[in-house]
């Protein structure tokens, strides 16, 4: 007993010192006797996760949290998960943001105090000693087998001490066992068997077992636990007492964990022909979607009226006004007010259909932005489209009779000398935006074809 | 000045405006632009619909389950089903009406053959098999509406139609009732289940050669009756038929009935009790070739290694070699969702199909063992990984039951399967002859048997046969969900007497002693 009340002043001294750049990962558990704040290192949510992103924290630099509260979300490649606080603190310094991406589980993502310390006065520990070895997750609360072996003692924390190894009649023997128990418990960690405060009531068999062996209760926080959730199993404690192989409950629960999973391992696929006359079929009575290949809208439009209108200026003004100009202008005009169709209303828009204010209705249209490809005439072209393209313009004929009877007539006349161009007007767009496309070049076929004058003015 | 003859006045203001303005040119342009525009706005907006959150395709277990709960975590869902009733197969042509025929025939055949040594006389008995019919169909509209009713308490849409993609988000649906519609969903559930895999060379009827469907409804007892395929389904439809007065030939490929999961010893108990009743069996041995046109059927066998033919006359043939996804007239091929050999819907962890991250598949036509409860574990946490970004279903504690008499129940691996991994393991058993509340049932066939880690007594398994083993099994299964050591449960109390004490006593002759054995 002696020796046991030395050891624990001799550990606080020494915990003292040692403290500050040793790493307590598990950090909830903060020794009253730490001076310095504490490092909060990336913490391993499955057995697996090596890494993972911060979503976001929760609670901001100089926040308190008490045990319970959620104090950041973690993304891993399988899920996000919640990292919840164990015990009552500060969260003195964020040193990865949120955002980080690729944290390695074990690296020093923050810095957390006792509640009620001054943050400003704490020292902030060193992080090099927090980067964890490849492969032990969570390793650093304790401390390396050298300098347990060395020290013997300056991992008994305060009154936790000897729990730590199995209690046996020695002192001296218990605290060697113990250092054998941590060397060996090596890969047992690194398959992600961990101690972890145990919540829940005990196993009955794991209880009987503590009873049996003179272990307390609080002993079975310290074992590490390989169970669903982080329980402790049966298996643990006879790995923990060295009754079976140290690594062996945690295997277990690794092979267990597997079994649980689906085997989507080598999937051998359907060869893709076997679905080859079943496709036809649905294809032929579905539309097919293909979104993303542009579709080429064409419209050959008679620029004889415009060549007149042309002509016509030159004439009287004086002014050579080139075709082109006339185009671009037509396209700009027929740009104007398209029919909106992919385009999703602003939310101011959608805030004023709300209200039902007739002042800003979302509109029906907005402005285009195509610029027609012109070519010559090529009849191949011509009659790839024929479906919109004659009856379309033989129904404007029949609508605008008045307008062709006044203003085309003459023109007609003027312009019969001269060659007239047919020419194609293209446009590529998307599917989606065939329609709209189609419209714009009609419009554009409406202006130079009737009132090609009126670009002029 | 002299421009403005050929320009139209009414389209001065307009054109005079400087090109590229914000307002309309053509607002205020001759009468014809005003067509064009009309047009063109009705064909933008006819065809936008509501878009859900979620639509399931199927209303089996799988897709109403996930449906209900996703209505319960506040997502617009839609759910088609075609069946015209939801419940899919287990409701409607599955567990159910073969529950309500196992049971009522286990009735018919108890008071038949055991009441006089409990010292009941009965003296006539006789079978009413329409009305057994009848009873089973009650059960089943019961259930089938309550599903209907939970939709709506849910406010889960039912369409009652044909489902098949058109895009990787909009589901066309040819209704039922005539017409069409479709659906858009940000997310698509695929939960179109399963059916049963024909024979070769002998085609459905549903009459004379029949799957489980037909076996739920035939019309008369037939006299004589062949089961292809000896596993749990066709175990049990074996047993509704001779228990009703069939005589019943089970022709199973493989050394052992139940299917490749079930225990060795459980197999080999259960079937001895079997025979007891009536079954006769014909292991390894294969189907040959099946001829149904005459009067009734002929199955011609062969040992599984070969030689000694065999031909079997039946009245009516049960298939019942298996089921296989079903996803025929999905569209599937319209979004690219690849299938494996065996017709499954390849997914990744989280139940989503490579293509297209939102479209998920649960249930029978995907991987895994293809039961109602593990369709149902599935669309939970299928819903979960929506709602919450993570969800689990623990494939290893997952039971399987046989609903004969007694029934088979178990979770885990078993003996084959721990071996073939290499694992060191022991086994403790307790017979229901040594159990108080069976021995009073004057119902005694049947075991438990654990298995458990040679090292750590962790349970890897539990294997029942035996009266209420189906109920039985919740407990081992909630054992492997927590890891738990047969100790553990040896530790816990049994009420007294129950049949439930045999499993505590067989945890207990797995780490040390049984008291009554």
């Amino acid at each position: 007993m002696a020796s046991i009340a030395t050891a624990c002043r001799i550990s606080t001294r020494l915990v003292r010192g040692t403290l500050r750049n040793q790493q307590c990962s598990r950090c909830y558990h903060a020794s009253s006797t730490a001076l310095s704040a504490q490092s909060f290192t990336m913490p391993a949510m499955s057995p697996t996760m090596t890494e993972g992103n911060i979503a976001s924290w929760k609670v901001k630099e100089g926040d308190s949290f008490s045990a319970g509260d959620v104090l950041l979300e973690i993304e891993t490649d399988k899920a996000q998960m919640d990292v919840e606080a164990q015990d009552d603190g500060v969260l003195a310094k964020i040193t990865q943001g949120d955002g980080t991406k690729s944290v390695k589980v074990g690296t020093r993502i923050a810095v957390i105090a006792e509640p009620g310390d001054d943050i400003p006065t704490l020292e902030i520990p060193a992080e090099s000693e927090a980067k964890p070895q490849e492969g032990q997750p969570r390793r650093q609360d304790r401390p390396s087998p050298q300098e347990e072996i060395s020290s013997g003692i300056d991992r008994t924390e305060g009154s936790e001490s000897a729990a730590e190894s199995p209690p046996s009649s020695k002192p001296n023997a218990d605290a060697a066992a113990g250092g054998a128990a941590n060397t060996t418990k090596g890969p047992a960690s690194s398959t992600g068997a961990k101690p972890q405060k145990q919540a829940y009531p005990l196993y009955p068999s794991v209880e009987h077992l503590l009873h049996a062996k003179g272990l307390s209760k609080e002993d079975a926080d310290k074992i590490p636990a390989s169970g669903p959730s982080g329980r402790l199993l049966k298996g643990d404690v006879l790995a923990y007492l060295g009754q079976i192989d140290k690594s062996y409950s945690a295997a277990q629960s690794q092979r267990i964990n597997q079994l649980g999973h689906l085997d989507l391992s080598n999937i051998q696929l359907a060869p893709k022909k076997a679905a080859g006359p079943a496709k036809k079929t649905v294809a032929e009575q579905l539309p097919k979607d293909v979104p993303d290949l542009p579709v080429e809208v064409v419209l050959p439009i008679d620029l004889a009226a415009a060549v007149a209108c042309q002509k016509r200026i030159e004439d009287t003004l004086n002014i050579h006004l080139p075709l082109s100009t006339l185009i671009a202008r037509a396209s700009d005009v027929a740009n104007d007010d398209l029919p909106r169709k992919n385009l999703s209303p602003t939310s101011d828009e959608l805030f004023y259909d709300v209200l039902g204010s007739s002042v800003s209705k979302i509109p029906k249209v907005s402005r285009g932005h195509y610029a027609p490809r012109l070519s010559s005439f090529d009849p191949s072209v011509s009659t790839k489209e024929p479906t919109f393209r004659k009856p379309q313009s033989d129904i404007y004929d029949l609508l605008t009779e008045t307008n062709k009877s006044t203003a085309r007539q003459p023109l007609d006349a003027s312009t019969a000398a001269t060659v007239v161009p047919v020419n194609v007007f293209s446009l590529s767009v998307p599917k989606a935006e065939k329609d709209r496309a189609q419209t714009f070049l009609q419009r554009i076929k409406l202006v130079l074809e009737r009132e090609p004058g009126r670009l002029v003015v | 000045m002299m421009l403005k003859a050929f320009v139209p006045r009414s389209s001065l203001r307009s054109i005079s405006r400087p090109l590229g303005g914000s307002t309309s040119a053509f607002r205020h342009t001759p009468s014809s632009f005003f067509l064009i525009e009309s047009s063109r706005l009705r064909r933008g907006y006819a065809t936008e619909t509501e878009e859900k959150d979620l639509i399931v395709i199927g209303g089996g277990v799988a897709g109403y389950v996930a449906a209900i709960k996703a209505g319960q975590e506040g997502l617009k869902v839609a759910c088609i089903e075609k069946r015209g009733s939801l419940g899919g197969t287990c409701l409607n042509v599955g567990c159910i009406p073969s529950k309500s025929l196992l049971n009522n025939s286990h009735l018919y055949h108890q008071i038949l053959h055991d009441t006089k040594n409990r010292g009941i006389d009965v003296k006539e008995v006789s079978l009413n098999l329409q009305q057994m019919m009848k009873a089973k169909d009650t059960s089943v509209q019961g259930l089938t509406k309550g599903v209907e009713f939970l939709f709506k308490k849910n406010n889960v849409e039912y369409f009652k139609g044909t489902g098949a993609f058109v895009d990787p988000h909009t589901v066309a649906v040819n209704l039922v009732g005539g017409g069409e519609t479709s659906v858009r969903g940000k997310n698509i559930f695929i939960a179109t289940g399963s059916e049963a895999t024909p024979f070769p060379g002998l085609e459905i009827d549903e009459k004379k050669v029949i799957t489980s469907t037909g076996a739920i409804a035939l019309e008369q007892v037939p006299k004589k009756m062949v089961v292809i395929g000896g596993g749990i389904i066709g175990l049990e439809m074996a047993s509704v038929w001779s228990r009703l007065g069939s005589e019943v030939t089970i022709v199973e490929f493989l050394g052992q009935i139940g299917g490749p999961g079930m225990d060795a010893d459980i197999s080999k108990n259960i079937q001895k009790t079997l025979q007891k009743q009536g079954l006769k069996f014909k292991l390894n041995t294969k189907v040959t070739n099946g001829d149904a046109s005459g009067e009734g059927v002929k199955i011609s066998t062969e040992a599984a290694k070969g030689g000694k033919e065999e031909v079997l006359d039946a009245d009516v043939v049960l298939v019942a070699i298996g089921r296989r996804p079903y996803t025929a007239g999905l569209g599937l091929e319209n979004i690219g969702i690849e299938t494996d050999t065996r017709g499954r819907l390849v997914i990744d962890s989280e139940y989503r199909t490579g293509p297209h991250a939102h479209i998920r598949v649960i249930g029978d036509c995907t991987f895994g063992p293809m039961l109602a409860h593990k369709a149902e574990e599935e669309a939970v946490a299928a819903v979960e990984f929506l709602t919450k970004s993570y969800g689990h279903v623990n494939y290893n504690a997952i039971p399987s039951v046989m609903y004969t008499h007694p029934e088979v129940a178990w979770v885990g691996q078993n003996e084959a399967e721990l071996k073939a991994q290499g694992v060191k393991y022991k086994v403790g058993t307790f017979p229901f002859t040594a159990n108080s509340r069976a021995k009073t049932n004057l119902d005694t066939d049947g075991l438990v048997k654990f298995l458990a880690d040679a090292e750590t007594d962790r349970i890897l398994g539990v294997h029942i046969v035996g009266p209420n083993a189906g109920e039985m099994i919740a407990e081992g299964t909630l054992a492997l969900e927590y890891g738990a050591s047969t100790e553990d449960v040896g530790r816990t109390s049994h009420a007294h007497p129950t049949l439930a004490e045999a499993f505590k006593e067989a945890a207990m002759a797995t780490y040390g002693k049984a008291i009554h054995y």
